[in-house]
């Protein structure tokens, strides 16, 4: 009988209590034996982790208190329904027209999983994974303004040079402050694309975009997530997906109102229940000038009433008091028009002012027996004015049309100025600035 | 299915073959490095201490790749100068046998593959990164040179793997989950085809358990 | 989300165009009365308009 063989494999990995060589400060190795290098706190030293002696590797000046993580070292929280721990931490520098920019990596840990990358710049965070598939172009590291990865196509957005500024905890490569990295950045919002090239190796991840109130949530954190400034590189826009939607929208409505129009434009009665033409002159002594009109009948539904005044007014004016009355109800409709036309002929050739014409619409009016009450009023002296007056029943109100057009267009204008704004402000931040919006197929 | 039985020349001990076609195995005892012969079964050496177990895949770890389900029955590991990494020696569910590659938790399936005939394998002189090949109708560009040392052996694997010192391998990627292996540890170059799998989609079990971690 | 605001904005446009025109409204001002005698057919010098007495040399060269 064969007593128990040994267990097989090497001994079990734990979180492990070490102490730093240069400090003696406890180190703690969250990653299971799986990070390459790890940080002392107290001393700052970079530690080979492999090492069961933990190397020193570099040593750096502290600067970190000044911009501790967000999330702190020792975290555990859900992403993409798998927890993480987060196991380490570093700040990165890119200088663009000498202008420095920091950001924050947070390296997340799972014994199962392996490691995911969050990265936070302003406020902006972005989860990121190691990409298992090559993007089109990428056996050689050329920026090209475009790339494609999974079906989809991403924009160059920049390329700038890499500084890793200082780290905490523990990383999964031999990380060194100070160590320079290209790197280029392609998007296709709400993804981006970013490949990196450190000592001869391209290494490409893909980042989504998260929310900072998504990581609060997922890693508990206290408190509220920093403000995201700005528009970040693959921030998704909230009126891009919006947009071809509305303007889809608008024309089925410009069509709806064009359709209304004419349908109104065939079914409205538009009948001419009066005409007259009339004369006034100016007389001396100066006679009552009001005078009524037959009456005539206004039909049908109660609708608008057109009432036009159509002279021969050259050089002159003259003003129409109008009155609409019901002869049965006395319900009446009190207006007044000018009718003014000038015309001549000076250096520049000639020119017109004003109309011969004039039209007003009255509001709702009941059907019934009507007449008008006119009183035509004009200069003391004036030439003798002809003109007719002719009262029309529901007439089509082109200018209701107009209004509505601009009612619908406004909306549909704004929500494109301010994409057009929110685009303008993530390309401001890029190494195109001046770039066309490519709109985003599918 | 039988399993063939030996005894260990070493210290006695039963030794299993989890499948046939095994040819090296380690003796869960005394740690003896055996292999197969026609007649019996010939000591190569001992194994020493292997590095502290961090992968969550273990011996007798079972999943499913593509349908076809599989037990880990054996490993090699192998180290370079950023760390190290196992491959995991598969039995498949057809008696076949296929490899897990385990490197910080990336996952990736591959087996051995010929290719076809004519196409020659490049030798270990004419590689280049950014080199682009083509198998079964798949482009794969060239993009690590890795210099790997021989680090330990666990359990059955389908060949002799022993006296390693420093071989070279590369790694080469396509547009799609799938990449290639060129294994020079032999003198004859190996290819391995396979593809990167997520770890859920293996569906393993019985994998090592972490402390603090479910 | 815009989109169904906008839509349901754009609809409610259409239809205040629809009852503006079917109800016959106007844009142009004007004043209503009540009860106007019926006297004014015989005399229409009785009436008072708000608008009378409208003496206003509105231009032209």
């Amino acid at each position: 009988m064969n007593p128990q063989p040994p267990p097989v494999g090497g001994p079990k990995p734990r979180v492990s209590g070490l102490n730093c060589p240069n400090c003696g400060g406890s180190i703690t190795l969250r990653a299971l034996g799986q990070a390459s290098s790890v940080v002392c706190e107290g001393c700052g030293s970079i530690l080979d982790a492999k090492d069961p002696k933990l190397q020193i590797i570099q040593t750096f000046h502290r600067i970190v208190s000044s911009d501790p993580p967000l999330i702190p070292l020792g975290t555990r929280g859900k992403i993409r329904g798998t927890d993480y721990e987060v196991i380490g931490f570093e700040r990165r520098t890119i200088t663009v027209d000498l202008v420095e920019y920091h950001w924050h990596e947070y390296i997340l840990f799972n014994p199962y999983k392996g490691f995911r990358y969050l990265t936070e710049y302003q406020g902006h965070w972005n989860d990121i994974s190691i990409c298992k598939e090559l993007p089109s172009m990428s056996s050689s590291f050329n920026i090209s303004p475009r790339v494609n990865y999974l079906g989809e196509s991403y924009q160059h957005f920049q390329s700038a040079d890499a500084n890793t500024d200082f780290v905490l905890g523990e990383f999964p490569w031999q990380v060194r402050v100070g160590e320079r990295a290209s790197v280029t950045d392609y998007v296709h919002p709400p993804r981006v694309l970013s490949g990196e090239k450190m000592a001869g190796e391209v290494t490409w991840s893909i980042g989504e975009y998260i929310p900072g109130r998504d990581v609060w949530k997922a890693f508990n954190l206290p408190g509220s997530p920093p403000a995201a400034i700005g528009v970040y590189e693959n921030e998704p826009s909230p009126f891009r997906a919006n947009l071809k939607a509305v303007w889809i929208g608008f024309a089925a409505l410009a069509f709806g109102l064009l359709v209304m129009m004419i349908g109104f434009d065939v079914f409205a009665m538009n009948s001419s229940v009066f005409q007259g033409a009339y004369r006034f002159t100016s007389g001396y002594p100066r006679a009552e000038a009001s005078f009524v009109t037959n009456t005539f009948e206004l039909g049908g539904r109660p609708s608008n009433v057109e009432v036009t005044t159509s002279t021969d007014l050259q050089n002159n004016w003259i003003y129409l008091n109008y009155a609409l009355i019901n002869q049965d109800t006395g319900q009446a409709w009190d207006f007044g028009r000018e009718v003014s036309f000038y015309s001549g002929y000076d250096s520049d050739g000639s020119w017109t002012e004003g109309s011969r014409n004039a039209a007003i619409v009255v509001p709702s009016v009941p059907p019934g027996q009507y007449y008008l009450r006119i009183e035509p009023e004009a200069d003391t002296v004036h030439p003798p004015v002809t003109y007719t007056v002719e009262v029309r029943r529901d007439v089509p109100v082109s200018s209701f049309y107009g209004i509505g057009f601009l009612a619908l267009l406004i909306p549909a204008i704004l929500i494109t100025w301010r994409s057009a704004s929110f685009e303008k402000s993530r390309w401001s931040e890029s190494d195109h600035p001046h770039s066309p919006i490519i709109p985003e197929g599918s | 299915m039988t399993q063939p039985t030996a005894t260990c020349p070493n210290c006695g001990a039963k030794i299993v073959f989890k499948w046939s076609s095994s040819v090296q195995t380690v003796c869960d005892y005394c740690k003896s490095v055996l292999v197969r012969t026609d007649i019996d079964l010939q000591v190569l050496g001992k194994v020493g201490d292997l590095p502290p177990d961090i992968s969550p895949i273990q011996i007798n770890a079972a999943g499913v790749y593509r349908n076809k389900s599989f037990v880990v029955i054996g490993r090699i590991l192998y180290e370079y100068d950023q760390g190290g990494w196992n491959e995991w020696h598969l039995m498949m569910n057809d008696g076949g046998s296929g490899w897990l590659s385990d490197a910080q938790e990336e996952y990736g399936v591959s087996f051995s593959s010929k290719p076809s005939a004519g196409q020659a394998l490049p030798g270990e002189s004419q590689l280049e990164v950014g080199r682009e090949l083509t198998w079964d109708g798949t482009t794969y560009t060239l993009s690590v040179i890795t210099q790997a040392y021989f680090r330990g052996v666990e359990g059955e694997l389908p060949f002799k793997f022993w006296d390693k010192s420093d071989m070279v391998f590369a790694d080469l990627r396509s547009s799609s989950r799938k990449f290639a292996t060129l294994d020079y540890s032999d003198a004859e170059p190996a290819l391995y085809l396979g593809e990167f799998v997520e770890f859920e989609d293996l569906k393993l079990k019985n994998l090592r358990k972490f402390e603090g971690w479910s | 989300m815009f989109r169904q605001i906008y839509m349901l904005y754009g609809l409610l446009i259409l239809a205040t165009v629809g009852y503006a025109q079917y109800n016959g409204w106007s844009l142009d001002t004007m004043n209503q009365l009540k009860n106007v005698p019926k006297s004014v057919r015989d005399n229409p010098g009785s009436y008072r308009s708000v608008y009378s007495g409208y003496h206003h040399y509105t231009g032209g060269k």
